[in-house]
């Protein structure tokens, strides 16, 4: 079961990076003639109402999704991280104002920061992934912090301290890198999450450039034709689907 | 100071600071919202009109006295004019919210209401095989974004079957995004139900109580259902968070006139009025049901004085 899920996921996170720079056809290159083929040989996934080829524009959409995925991780590691243990290191009222905010961000729903933030600046895979972590800082901030505070008392710590080991080279050595595996298992307990959610902004369409081919995008464009030739609507969605399960999966079992 | 007055006013204040920064962010892009409203309105682009704009929206002054200007209005109810329809921003939300709050609460209070007895029979019965649906059903809404889930039900319910006209308004526009935002929540919240019902059997007064003679049925009940309704009831804030930021897109799928629809159809104007109320109305949307959640919770908590 591990076995198959590990192997699952290396697959599927090898197919969004190939499509960064290889894909089996042009993705946007139209083909009048070849309106609505069903899968066949040349074209897996067949092709859409401009007879463009369905797989190579998954592809390019699968690369968009992890370059989300990578800015919503990275921005939760780092800025959870920096507020977390800023916030166990200055105890009293300004570690209190940071722990304040971090918990009114819990609050604000993250689609709604993601579509404001589609809305003033467009919507591309690196302003929505950063829009997405941002609204996300919270609950690592909160983490973090409780995590750092938890490793500032123990014994080595202490050891450390008491050897005159100070500040940053106390953080940067011992405290930080025991908190990363517990704060990265909790955000990509959420990257399935963010794998849907940006394909909700998508599917909106928040000043996107149309001929991009997100997954999100593709169901909005292909939606029209649920009457004739509804197996375009289902790729999209299996591609959705499946990297979401993946990744719920593999973060479920750590 | 009591509870609930703590509470107001952390939510007040969460509010303004939410004001605060969408209204610095706003206000921090570069396009000019003078530039905008002419074109917008079809205004004289002279300087008179700059000026009496400029004047009027009070962009000469300082960010903070801006802020404090806007903030005045917004509380009396002057929301400002849409740069798209040009009407009241406040009267065009008005008359989009009820849908969408029917639309977001109905689907979020169905939720909890079959959470519990599903939560409770998986319980009973751990293994058992509503113990293994709900857990399937949890994975699977999880993984399998609702805007799809709501095409394949058009395609199912409405080509297939023909039950309902697909993309027409109707009745059916509103009961599928009910279902879809109720489903999901019920997976989950079904699930953190049965988790903890089944952390209380693990306790050893549960045992006691099986030994006094108890079912277990009855012991859960008893012993186990206010523990494991404080769980959900915290699980429910997460729930609304998600359930509010899909109604965009459910609206936008299934053609509801709900203000999520009506953002999309003003971002491309640059329409930053109703960007702004949107955000405000929304954070204060959640704001309350998480005051009304964290006073479920004081009420139900162990620690009640």
């Amino acid at each position: 079961m591990r076995r198959t899920l590990s192997t699952l996921a290396l697959l599927l996170l090898g197919l969004m990076l190939i499509g960064a720079i290889w894909q089996p056809h042009d993705p946007d290159a139209v083909n009048l003639s070849m309106r609505f083929a069903l899968p066949s040989p040349d074209h897996w996934l067949g092709t859409d109402q401009l007879g463009r080829d369905v797989l190579s524009r998954l592809m390019i959409g699968g690369w968009r999704t992890a370059v989300v995925l990578g800015c919503v991780a990275a921005i939760g590691m780092i800025g959870g991280t920096v507020f977390g243990v800023t916030a166990a290191m200055l105890e009293g009222w300004r570690g209190a104002l940071i722990l304040r905010a971090g918990e009114m961000f819990i609050v604000v729903p993250t689609l709604v920061v993601a579509l404001t933030a589609a809305a003033l600046f467009g919507l591309n895979p690196v302003t929505a992934g950063m829009a997405m972590g941002l609204a996300g800082i919270g609950p690592y901030t909160l983490l973090a912090h409780a995590l750092a505070r938890r490793l500032l008392a123990e014994p080595f710590v202490q050891a450390a301290r008491a050897l005159g080991v100070g500040g940053s080279g106390l953080l940067l050595r011992h405290v930080v890198p025991n908190m990363t595996p517990v704060l990265f298992a909790h955000i990509g307990a959420n990257a399935g999450l963010a794998v849907t959610a940006y394909a909700a902004l998508a599917f909106l369409g928040l000043g996107a450039d149309p001929s991009k081919p997100d997954w999100g995008a593709m169901l909005f464009e292909y939606r029209m034709f649920i009457f004739d030739h509804p197996l375009l609507m289902v790729w999209p969605g299996l591609a959705i689907a499946m990297v979401a399960a993946t990744l719920n999966a593999v973060f479920d079992a750590t | 100071m009591t509870l609930p007055a703590r509470i107001t006013l952390r939510t007040v204040t969460s509010l303004l600071v939410i004001s605060l920064l969408a209204f610095a962010v706003i206000s921090a892009m570069p396009s000019d919202p003078v530039a905008i409203a002419i074109r917008a309105w079809n205004l004289p682009p002279d300087g008179a009109t700059v000026a009496g704009l400029r004047a009027q929206w009070g962009l000469d002054r300082p960010f903070l006295e801006r802020y404090g200007a806007w903030l005045a209005r917004f509380v009396r109810g002057d929301w400002g004019l849409s740069f798209r329809t040009g009407e009241p921003v406040l009267a065009e939300f008005l008359q989009r919210l009820p849908l969408t709050m029917t639309m977001a609460l109905s689907g979020l209070a169905l939720a909890p209401l079959l959470a519990v007895p599903l939560g409770f029979l998986a319980a009973l019965r751990p293994s058992g095989w509503i113990d293994r649906a709900t857990r399937g059903l949890a994975v699977f809404v999880q993984a399998v974004p609702s805007i799809w889930l709501g095409l394949i039900l058009l395609y199912v319910l409405g080509v297939q079957l023909r039950w309902i006209r697909p993309f027409t308004r109707d009745w059916s526009g509103l009961i599928l995004p009910v279902a879809l935002i109720a489903l999901h929540s019920l997976a989950v919240l079904t699930r953190v139900y049965r988790r903890d019902l089944l952390e209380v059997t693990r306790q050893p007064f549960f045992r006691t109580a099986l030994a006094k003679g108890l079912t277990r049925a009855g012991a859960l009940w008893r012993h186990g259902h206010a523990h494991a309704l404080y769980a959900m009831i915290s699980a429910f804030r997460a729930e609304a968070s998600w359930a509010v930021g899909s109604t965009a897109a459910l609206e936008v799928l299934f053609g509801l006139p709900g203000i999520g629809q009506f953002l999309v159809e003003s971002i491309a104007a640059r329409d930053y009025p109703v960007l702004q109320a949107y955000v405000m109305v929304v954070a204060a949307w959640l704001l309350v049901l998480n005051a009304g959640v964290a006073l479920c919770l004081a009420w139900l908590g162990p620690s009640r004085p």
